[in-house]
């Protein structure tokens, strides 16, 4: 199953200029389950596909949710950059299999 | 002689130990200067309010505003907010307190505020006690508690040096809830903060009137977005009722429902960790928390627990000019450039270096960027598009040299010959002209850390005026 048939939100925004957080909300507390125990899931794995040295993974049971915390590659607004609010980094999530 | 003037800060302290009971603070907006909604703001105002406070800034728009001074708001827009809350606020004598003045909350951003607040007083006949802080920090502190090891940095962000502090255009500090009732303690009808934590806004009240911090903190974290805590969002004022260990939260606008699971959701929102979050006087924990529905459009959440710690922390941010910026904008529809896009540009760039040669000692930087061949979100591109977008940005050292370099880029990239090029006539399509803009300065965030401090007072002055409705 694809994360984006699992998810209802799948979005992505800076955490201050240094990070940038994608947050997996589910309606269905089992899909959340499902999503947090999925390979795909791990930690190592989300940094590969980002490119980045590390990644966090944190579950939020209030909401259903997952929150993911990467390392920005460019820092907000330098020169370089072309995502300044961070909002269009939840792509590479989007086809993720769960 | 007429008696003195009751400022709104004494009439509601007053008015709250006589009365007890909850307090009711509104948020009016959650960036003002981009059209707080009318509707919602009155509704907010006939709720007998404690306090209304709005937020005016954040780092998310990126370094230029911190460093170059300037509003990211119209004024236009700025100023129709900050009447709309000024107005109000007095009209019904409730305090007003505005935190991060002009987008980045330097001195510059502050004072562009305050210049905007005393002419709506000259215009609107109103006169007002003003408490102001201020936020900029002492570049020597800096660096002595970086050399002393007290500077941490965030995320992925260099180390702090003194030639880097030096450098910065502008370095702000988020004055917190210390700063603000020191402020109400100056007993103002008015407080606008330079640089300050969105939740000082909120929690002062409260502080200042002995409510628990935890579930203060938790509510003004919430509010200070506005409506965003409610399901699908929303940009209207909210209502926070602070009951003590509990708060209710609720939309302005009737048709904006802040349900358990929309509240909840809300805790995730621009944060690297949703349980909890670092205050400069301690830290809010959140594990702990409930959310109740109170009916189908209120929500009741408790928990917050707050630890307060030992070391003061200051969260510190600045900005450092990188040169000038160009830009030039055009698309494209031709298969072949498209396929060869990548090769193009580096041909161009290798044509550009030559007909304006770089400055050894200060070489601008050049980016060639294809929108549709992947750009954006780090996701390759699997199949190629019918257009893209074709954008090239230049650093350069000044303002002409940044346009030199994008003109030549424009010019040479429209004709460059390729392998295989069948629209010999022009490679892009340009939307106006010029299609080269220049954009002003260009700057990197170089401080983002965090701040060990033994007293906050002194990093955040407050002053306080009488402004008059007469020049």
């Amino acid at each position: 199953m694809r994360l984006r048939d699992a998810a209802r939100v799948i979005r992505s925004k800076n955490a201050g200029p240094t990070q940038v957080t994608i947050d997996l909300m589910f309606d269905d507390p089992k899909l959340y389950a499902r999503a947090l125990a999925a390979p795909s899931m791990n930690p190592a794995v989300i940094a590969q596909r980002y490119g980045v040295a590390e990644a966090e993974v944190i579950p939020y049971p209030a909401a259903n949710a997952i929150k993911i915390v990467l390392p920005r590659r460019v820092i907000a607004g330098t020169p370089g950059d072309t995502d300044v609010y961070g909002a269009q980094q939840h792509r590479p999530m989007i086809d993720v299999e769960i | 002689m007429a008696p003195a003037r009751q400022t709104s800060f004494a009439r509601i302290i007053e008015k709250w130990q006589k009365e007890k009971g909850p307090l009711r603070i509104m948020s009016a907006s959650g960036q003002l200067g981009y059209g707080i909604i009318e509707k919602a703001f009155r509704a907010g105002l006939e709720r007998d309010l404690h306090l209304i406070g709005a937020d005016m800034g954040s780092v998310d728009p990126g370094p230029y505003y911190l460093g170059s001074g300037k509003l990211a708001t119209a004024r236009r827009s700025t100023k129709r907010d900050l009447k709309m809350v000024l107005v109000g606020a007095l009209s019904m004598k409730v305090p007003l307190v505005i935190g991060t003045a002009g987008t980045a909350g330097g001195d510059t951003h502050l004072d562009q505020t305050l210049e905007i607040i005393r002419e709506i007083a000259r215009e609107e006949g109103l006169t007002f006690r003003l408490a102001t802080i201020r936020s900029e920090m002492p570049r020597d502190l800096i660096k002595k508690q970086a050399r002393a090891g007290k500077v941490t940095s965030i995320g992925p962000i260099p180390e702090l040096t003194d030639a880097e502090i030096d450098k910065a255009a502008c370095i702000v500090g988020q004055a917190g809830t210390e700063a603000f009732v020191r402020a109400i303690d100056t007993l103002p009808d008015v407080i606008i903060a330079g640089r300050a934590c969105d939740t000082g806004i909120y929690t002062c009240l409260p502080e200042k009137l002995g409510f628990p911090i935890g579930p203060a903190l938790q509510m003004a974290k919430i509010i200070e977005c506005a409506s965003l805590a409610c399901e699908g969002g929303g940009r209207d004022a909210m209502l926070g009722t602070l009951e003590g260990e509990s708060f209710v939260l609720e939309s302005m606008n009737p048709a904006r429902r802040a349900t358990p699971m929309s509240v909840a959701a809300h805790g995730l929102y621009e944060q690297a960790d949703p349980l909890s979050v670092a205050e400069p006087e301690g830290v809010l924990y959140l594990e702990d928390s409930k959310f109740e529905a109170v009916d189908d459009r209120r929500c009741r959440v408790s928990g917050g627990r707050w630890v307060p710690t030992k070391q003061y922390s200051v969260k510190i941010e600045g900005a450092t000019r990188v040169g000038a910026r160009a830009i030039m904008v055009a698309g494209s529809a031709d298969p072949v450039f498209i396929e060869k896009a990548d090769e193009i540009a580096g041909l161009v760039e290798a044509q550009i270096r030559e007909l304006v040669p770089p400055k050894p000692e200060n070489p601008y930087t050049l980016y060639f960027r294809f929108y549709g061949l992947g750009v954006v979100g780090g996701q390759p591109v699997t199949q190629l598009p019918e257009e893209v977008g074709v954008m090239v940005e230049v650093i350069g050292e000044d303002e002409d040299e940044a346009r030199a370099v994008a003109a030549t880029a424009k010019q040479y990239l429209l004709h460059a010959p390729f392998p295989g090029r069948i629209s010999t006539a022009g490679n892009l399509g340009f939307p106006f002209t010029p299609p080269e803009l220049t954009a002003g300065d260009a700057y990197r965030f170089s401080v983002y850390h965090i701040m060990q401090v033994d007293a906050l007072a002194p990093l955040f002055p407050v002053a306080v005026e009488e402004v008059a409705s007469s020049k």
